[in-house]
């Protein structure tokens, strides 16, 4: 597009404007505007930007990102945005130009082709940090239409918060482009908002009952101000239809939020739940199993985490991008093997060595785990991440502000499918049979013909394996650390005292317990205090049940 | 027993060594090391008395090593007076957390001898509780060391804290004086270490006299067989509780005599590693002997000394294999090694050759 020469004269008699100004702002004058920015004085505008940023034009949108930015020049008089600045062979910078208003276009010369301009031929639109802070929330608001639903997010919050009336056919035109539905009901929660208030009493009603429905907990403080008198005892709201309406709204959404926080408290304790059963069942398999506490169950969970590391930065190298969150389903049997195998290794060992000597044994595991710590942070430094699968990343969105993670989701999923393949090995397989056999009476077992030996190994096997594959999970919602093992072991062994030997019931409805009472005391007491009451509450029930909620049928040894 | 050998042991670090340093001879730094030495010595006596003798084990001793030294540490910071860094009446850490007034709790540690009794009476107290509970419901084996283990990391969680007023991460430090002494003259640091060694020695009169006696033939019963001990009549829970207590107080007159000597306590000397770790002096010295512990606390902490300052990052390899190889192969600790040591398994060792190869090697 070539410069049209109508404009300069435009931009003249803005200027003549200006020196008349006339205060009326109700309507924008789009002339008078670019006039004040055009004169190139500060005050002017500052001027300028307040009055399009208080209309919320979008116009103005590619001009007010320049300015901001400090690409916004003057070419014979004619506004006009750079794009990236080149050097020349004689130490010129030269950029392309683009039209700043109404819309951001390359501007081409007569042969079709970007008009370049050398910086010298232009003057800079002056600003400075003030006008700057000024055009940052337009800009924000502006972005209402940005192809990133993360910024149209942020932008529909801000002019919901700041924006006045004159916000609202804007909004309304961004709830039709709207394709995602819960920036759609934030639109809505937005415009509920500014339409609170409307002079019209009648659409004040409406936008209350519509903030009611619409489910959204973040507007009660909002709609208690617009009832409850301010210092100076003044109600913002007069109308007493609209008021009761308001307070309807208040209620149901206080029952709302107090059934979702019942619901994400729930969750979030089924999720430490879970996670807890997950560290303790193969804790809890081979100490039914050998009467010995794996101290280096947790640090087995590492060897998991960090074969499922190596596996994700081979498949960086060897998978294309696109099929790169494969390493996750690929390394869980990964994790398993190894945890199990290194199990294996350290049964045959040691703690083969140690059986009738479970404190001994104690000791020699707590000393694997040291090593095996040092070993990890050898090898692989303080610090390292597994990436998130896409599929997993995000969350159920139950209503606007309680979101169920898909990692969270996923791990209570997979404890309940382990378990569930746990029990049925236990009673449907022979071996299952012979380890149950094992575990109530080991010397009965032998006369039997069942190779204790073997089946403890086997059972050393599983139960580390499954400290491989809580590993592989727990790269989901944390780091992989060489300590990450300390972080649940103390509770999994907690979760193994209280479930009783070698039940694996005992050990669910043990991690569900404590997972669930340690959220439901969080609010009240800091999580710390929270885990020393746990500890407190599995003090006393012990006294109750010494031996676990299911104790093991048959004689004290 | 020789008699002549706790004299002998008593010549030496009682009265030789400090005469040495008062010479100059021995530096103060050593002699503080040993010092230390002497104090975790005493909470491995303690270890020893529940584990080695008793066979119950527990995993929170370091955790009553602190209360013993957090009580002698508030008690001597409160002693700081406006010596601080902020000039302030309240220890440093309470002006950075900007509190105004001494927690009450603070109060009774102003006089030495409250600080001192509360020291070891708050920490048995605990184990009196704790232990009663415990033994009680007749917990036993493994649960007891994992229902101790989570105590030591809950109470480590908590004095981790900034409001519980225990000076959070960075524990209690920057001592001036302890019953008037200043902390940094030599001549207090080997009254000091002269205090440890001879409370050291003290304790460990006392838990032979102990051992000695009937109570410590039941002590022993109870870890050889528990439940013919409770078919007798005795009543178990009630020496497992007693010994529990005396092992938290002999573990916090440890932590006492630490304190003032090394000038700091942090939580990080009670997490759940600290206790296992003081678990393992008493079996690399010898379980249910009572200098066995006090050698073990002793060389493992040299060891520590030594490997840390010329091998950084061998130490946790070190301590691995340390409580793998004692647990497999010297399940009686150091003790346990020598007594089964006699002349034909030296022979086996070090087998007698012929003067010849001897020569042959010299010549090399």
């Amino acid at each position: 597009m070539k410069i049209k020469r109508h404009n300069f004269l435009r931009s003249v008699c803005a200027l003549a404007l200006i020196l008349g100004a006339s205060p009326i702002q109700a309507q924008i004058d789009h002339q008078l505007q670019l006039g004040r920015i055009v004169s190139n004085n500060r005050d002017s505008i500052t001027t300028a930007v307040r009055v399009i940023s208080d209309e919320k034009d979008v116009v103005y949108y590619a001009l007010m990102v320049a300015l901001f930015n400090g690409e916004l020049y003057l070419k014979n008089n004619e506004l006009v945005i750079i794009g990236d600045m080149q050097e020349d062979d004689y130490g010129d910078t030269l950029a392309p130009l683009y039209t700043a208003y109404p819309k951001r276009h390359p501007i081409l010369n007569d042969e079709g082709k970007p008009l370049i301009a050398s910086l010298i031929d232009l003057e800079e639109i002056d600003s400075n940090r003030r006008i700057r802070a000024l055009i940052q929330p337009y800009l924000t608001q502006m972005e209402i239409f940005h192809p990133d639903p993360g910024k149209r997010r942020v932008a529909v919050e801000t002019l919901g918060n700041r924006g006045g009336l004159g916000a609202v056919p804007m909004l309304r035109d961004a709830l039709e482009k709207e394709t995602d539905s819960s920036i759609q009901s934030l639109i809505r929660v937005a415009l509920g908002k500014l339409e609170l208030t409307h002079p019209d009493p009648e659409v004040r009603l409406n936008a209350a009952r519509s903030l009611g429905e619409l489910n959204n907990t973040f507007v009660l403080s909002f709609l208690r101000a617009r009832i409850e008198p301010d210092a100076n005892g003044n109600i913002a709201e007069s109308d007493p239809a609209v008021q009761s309406e308001i307070r309807d709204a208040i209620q149901w959404l206080e029952t709302f939020n107090q059934i979702m926080v019942a619901i994400q408290t729930a969750f979030v304790g089924l999720s430490l739940g879970s996670i807890l059963i997950l560290v303790a069942l193969g804790l809890a398999v081979i100490y039914g199993q050998i009467g010995i506490i794996n101290m280096a169950h947790g640090e087995f969970m590492m060897v998991g985490a960090y074969f499922t590391f190596i596996v994700q930065n081979i498949c960086m190298i060897v998978l294309p991008a696109a099929y790169i969150d494969l390493f996750f389903p690929l390394s869980l049997p990964i994790a398993f093997l190894t945890a199990g195998s290194m199990g294996l290794l350290v049964e045959s060992l040691i703690i083969r060595r140690l059986y009738n000597r479970p404190l001994e044994s104690l000791l020699a595991t707590w000393g694997i785990s040291l090593i095996l710590v040092q070993l990890a942070r050898t090898i692989f430094g303080d610090l390292t991440a597994v990436k998130l699968p896409q599929i997993l990343s995000g969350g159920f969105e139950l209503a606007p502000q309680v979101l169920l993670p898909y990692n969270r989701i996923f791990i209570i999923c997979l404890t309940a499918v382990i378990l569930i393949g746990l029990v049925a090995f236990f009673f449907k397989t022979r071996f299952g049979v012979q380890l149950r056999a094992v575990t109530q009476n080991r010397g009965m077992s032998a006369c039997m013909g069942i190779p204790t030996r073997r089946v403890d190994a086997i059972a050393f096997f599983i139960g580390t394996g499954i400290a491989g594959i809580a590993g592989w999970a727990m790269t989901l919602i944390g780091n992989v650390v060489p300590n990450m093992g300390q972080t649940y072991i103390v509770d999994a062994f907690l979760v193994v005292v209280v479930g009783g030997v070698g039940k694996i019931l005992g050990t669910i409805v043990a991690g569900l317990g404590i997972g669930v009472s340690n959220k439901v005391i969080e609010p009240f007491a800091e999580a710390v205090y929270a885990k020393v009451l746990i500890l407190g509450l599995i003090i006393l029930f012990l006294q109750l049940r010494p031996t676990g909620i299911f104790p093991a049928k048959g004689r004290d040894e | 027993m020789n008699y002549y050998r706790p004299i002998i042991v008593f010549l030496i670090f009682g009265i030789a060594a400090p005469v040495l340093n008062a010479m100059g001879l021995l530096s103060d730094t050593t002699l503080n090391l040993w010092g230390r030495y002497f104090c975790f010595a005493i909470a491995a006596l303690g270890i020893d008395l529940i584990w080695g003798y008793t066979g119950i084990l527990s995993l929170c001793q370091a955790f009553f090593f602190c209360l013993g030294g957090y009580a002698i540490g508030m008690h001597m910071l409160l002693k700081t007076g406006t010596q601080g860094v902020y000039g302030s009446a309240l220890p440093d850490f309470m002006v950075w957390n900007r509190v105004e007034q001494l927690p009450i709790f603070w109060e009774p540690f102003h006089t030495f001898t409250f600080a001192f009794m509360l020291a070891l009476m708050i920490p048995a107290i605990i184990a009196l509780i704790f232990g009663f509970l415990a033994f009680r419901s007749r917990l036993q084996g493994v649960y007891f060391a994992i229902i101790t283990q989570a105590l030591a990391l809950g109470v480590w969680l908590i004095f981790l804290r900034n409001e519980t007023m225990l000076g959070g991460t960075n524990g209690l430090t920057d001592f001036k004086t302890l019953l008037g002494f200043e902390l940094a003259d030599s001549a207090s640091k080997r009254g000091l270490y002269i205090v440890a060694f001879v409370t050291l020695f003290a304790s460990y009169f006392l838990c032979r006299f102990m051992v000695k006696s009937k109570l410590g033939r039941v002590l022993i019963a109870v870890r050889d067989s528990e439940h013919r001990l409770r078919f007798i009549g005795y009543r178990v829970a009630s020496y497992k509780v007693f010994v529990f207590v005396m092992a938290s107080m002999l573990g916090a007159l440890g932590g006492l005599l630490y304190v003032p000597q090394t000038g700091i306590i942090t939580p990080g000397r009670m997490d759940v590693q600290a206790s296992i770790e003081m678990v393992i002096w008493v079996a690399v010295g010898g379980r249910g002997t009572l200098i066995g512990p006090i050698i073990g606390a002793v060389l493992v902490n040299l060891l520590y000394s030594f490997l840390t300052g010329a091998f950084p990052g061998t130490w946790l390899y070190f301590l691995g294999f340390l409580f793998i190889g004692v647990v497999l192969f010297f399940p009686d600790g150091l003790i346990g090694l020598r007594s089964k040591m006699d002349i034909n398994s030296l022979k086996r060792f070090f087998p007698v050759r012929t003067s010849a190869p001897v020569a042959a090697e010299s010549q090399d």
